[in-house]
């Protein structure tokens, strides 16, 4: 019989099969294989079979049904094969992914490795993703991050140069992390500003995928009754995907995928590979967000522990200057008085002897020697003066709260009302603090004194031109010209003025260090007093 | 003449100012402590007081801030065996102060001050 097909040849010539391509040359001589994978399909082949059913030939009403079998079966295997395929190189993603994620504990490397891993093509091949993450206060859900082309020219461009490129999904995300980050975040700003949603707002799609613990497929956007307008106008897609990333309780934050280049559809397999994604990323981000502000508070604490060192070792250095200033002090005033007595003694008994007393050198000799031990004394306690310098800068608003501090209690069961208005930035200016803090508290004191029963005290630091001053108003009766005058002379008392020494002592204290006391008559009634203190740049 | 109240609690010291200030022709009188002083203060016309700070378990400061309150044109001359005015700012309410030395030259200079200042505003 000659068949049309080659079926019942070992060997063939390329002119006896059109169906063999090149590169398939060796089925010429291999009559099983040739069978199996051309003639089975071959049309020849098909004439073949029809032509021995119509010959009766005793297998030509099975053969159909073998070879009918023989190829659906053959289908299935090919459809088995490409999914455990593609489900290996994801397997093998997703390890590679897990790997890079869980040895990094840096926020920025997480993300980068996260937001290639939805865009690259061997990832999820994504066109573009964006990251929101619930703020610390957890009141929000932020945009933090956009990945990924804003026009086709720009998709173009990369994926060409990630075609060009072979690197592991690490170098991907080093290189993205190291060229990119920072010029996605500013390049997308605008929809990430856009983006975010109160966590309180139940009933947004974000949340609900959150709550859902699910990522969410949005379809039909700009229909979308589910889907905020302003939201489908923002991202300008007509499908995206919600994933929410959740690390045990926690909400961490959503991913939102699209294609928004391509409009390739989102399918539930798609969903399904992001899913098993989300898991990892959520805990890694998690996981690098609390290294990132346990990091914080380890630099925190550890700039505090040296500060706590430093100024125990300034206050152990204080206590033992402070113990050799006292025991000089002591030492010196149990030795001064005696030794003034004695050289004080020879001196009056130097001035009445006669001049030519031979035992007048005596007298001289003991003149000198206690005049040079009380040389030696004022030089010891000099230096004991200068271990504490009493000039250096300080915060104004520092001390003035803490005088009014100090006070606010006493105005307060005196029925007077106070308030203290400090300004911000105010220049250290360099002062004795003591001294200062003395004439703040005498001000308050003495218009406490003078306020008759209740009334009120408006404290307030503000700067004026080269000067840092300290006001007090009060609403109080107004000082009378005798008080005014007498706050001229010094050490002058009125009855109002109680001790009287208050003001004039503060206004002495103030002049001695190149301050001023301002007193001034308020239009409504009351008193202005101001300490006027010049800024100066270095301790004098 | 000038009448001086010199409160020391130190005898020798008291001697020794009596002795040295009398021979500059002031009329000086002596207080060993505050109460003393306080005493010999009441009705008698002294034109200054000579007052060491640190008095045997007794403040120099508050007899101080007691004849500033009480008899505001009396000046006070602060006698102190070392600085330590310097920590008290009432020690400023004196008229001058004047740190102990064998040499009385400082204190008595200090001393013409003072009462020179004190008849300038007293005169007006």
């Amino acid at each position: 019989m000659d068949w049309e097909c080659c079926w019942t040849k070992n060997e063939i010539t390329p002119e006896e099969c059109p169906y063999i391509a090149e590169g398939e040359e060796d089925l010429f001589g291999s009559l099983q294989r040739r069978v199996v994978e051309k003639c089975m399909e071959c049309p020849r082949f098909k004439n073949d079979l029809q032509r021995m059913k119509e010959l009766a030939y005793p297998l030509s009403e099975v053969l159909p049904l073998i070879i009918t079998e023989y190829l659906e079966q053959k289908a299935r295997m090919a459809s088995m094969t490409s999914f455990v395929n593609r489900k290996t190189r994801e397997i093998k993603f997703l390890h590679e992914l897990n790997v890079v994620l869980q040895t990094s504990m840096d926020l920025d490397e997480v993300l980068s490795v996260a937001m290639t891993a939805i865009t690259a093509g061997k990832g999820f091949g994504m066109n573009r993703a964006f990251l929101l993450m619930a703020d610390k206060e957890r009141q929000y859900l932020r945009g933090y991050l956009g990945v990924g082309p804003r026009n086709y020219e720009e998709a173009w461009q990369i994926w060409q140069e990630i075609d060009r490129s072979n690197n592991s999904l690490r170098a991907m995300a080093r290189n993205f992390q190291r060229t990119k980050l920072t010029s996605e975040k500013v390049k997308f700003q605008d929809i990430l500003e856009k983006l975010s949603v109160p966590l309180a707002d139940e009933k947004h799609i974000f949340n609900r995928a959150l709550r859902g613990r699910k990522p969410l497929l949005v379809e039909d956007v700009f229909h979308n009754p589910d889907v905020p307008p302003e939201l489908a106008r923002v991202l300008g897609v007509d499908c995206f995907l919600v994933m929410p990333l959740i690390s045990r309780k926690r909400r961490i934050g959503i991913i939102i995928a699209d294609n928004c280049v391509t409009h390739k559809p989102i399918t539930p397999q798609d969903m399904q590979s992001m899913e098993t994604f989300a898991f990892p990323v959520a805990f890694a981000l998690e996981r690098a967000s609390l290294y990132e502000r346990l990091r914080e508070e380890v630099t925190k604490q550890t700039a505090a522990n040296m500060k706590l060192k430093e100024q125990q070792e300034l206050i152990v250095k204080m206590e033992k200057m402070a113990l050799v200033g006292k025991i000089t002090s002591s030492i010196a005033h149990s030795i001064r008085n005696p030794l003034m007595i004695i050289g004080g003694f020879a001196r009056s008994l130097l001035k009445s002897s006669a001049r030519d007393d031979q035992k007048r050198s005596y007298l001289e000799t003991i003149v000198l020697e206690a005049k040079q031990l009380e040389d030696v004394l004022a030089e010891v306690l000099n230096y004991s003066d200068s271990l504490f310098p009493a000039m250096d800068m300080w915060d104004v608003n520092q001390l003035v709260t803490a005088v009014y501090d100090e006070l606010r209690e006493r105005l307060e069961q005196r029925g007077i009302r106070s308030s203290l208005e400090t300004a911000p930035e105010l220049p250290m200016v360099c002062i004795d603090y003591k001294q200062i803090a003395y004439c703040v508290r005498a001000l308050i004191i003495n218009s406490m004194e003078l306020l008759p029963g209740s009334g009120e005290i408006l404290l307030r630091t503000v700067t004026d031109g080269e000067r840092v001053v300290v006001e007090l108003s009060d609403d109080g009766p107004g000082l009378a010209p005798e008080m005014r005058e007498a706050l001229t002379t010094p050490f002058a008392a009125t009855q109002q003025m109680g001790t009287g020494s208050g003001l004039p002592l503060c206004r002495t204290i103030l002049e001695r260090q190149g301050n001023e006391l301002l007193i001034e008559d308020r239009p409504g009634g009351g008193t202005t007093y101001m300490i006027s203190l010049p800024i100066r740049k270095e301790k004098e | 003449m000038a009448k001086l109240l010199v409160v020391d609690d130190e005898a020798n010291i008291r001697l020794l100012y009596a002795q040295e200030l009398s021979d500059e022709g002031y009329e000086v009188v002596t207080a060993a402590s505050t109460a003393e002083a306080v005493e010999k203060l009441t009705g008698n016309g002294f034109d200054l007081v000579l007052l060491d700070i640190k008095l045997k378990n007794e403040s120099g400061i508050e007899l101080l801030q007691q004849i500033v309150k009480e008899r505001h044109d009396l000046p006070v001359i602060l006698s102190t065996a070392f600085s330590c005015y310097k920590d008290d700012f009432s020690a400023w309410l004196a008229d001058g102060y004047v740190v102990k030395s064998s040499d009385l030259q400082e204190l008595k200079a200090e001393i013409k001050r003072v009462l020179e200042k004190k008849n300038r505003i007293k005169a007006g």
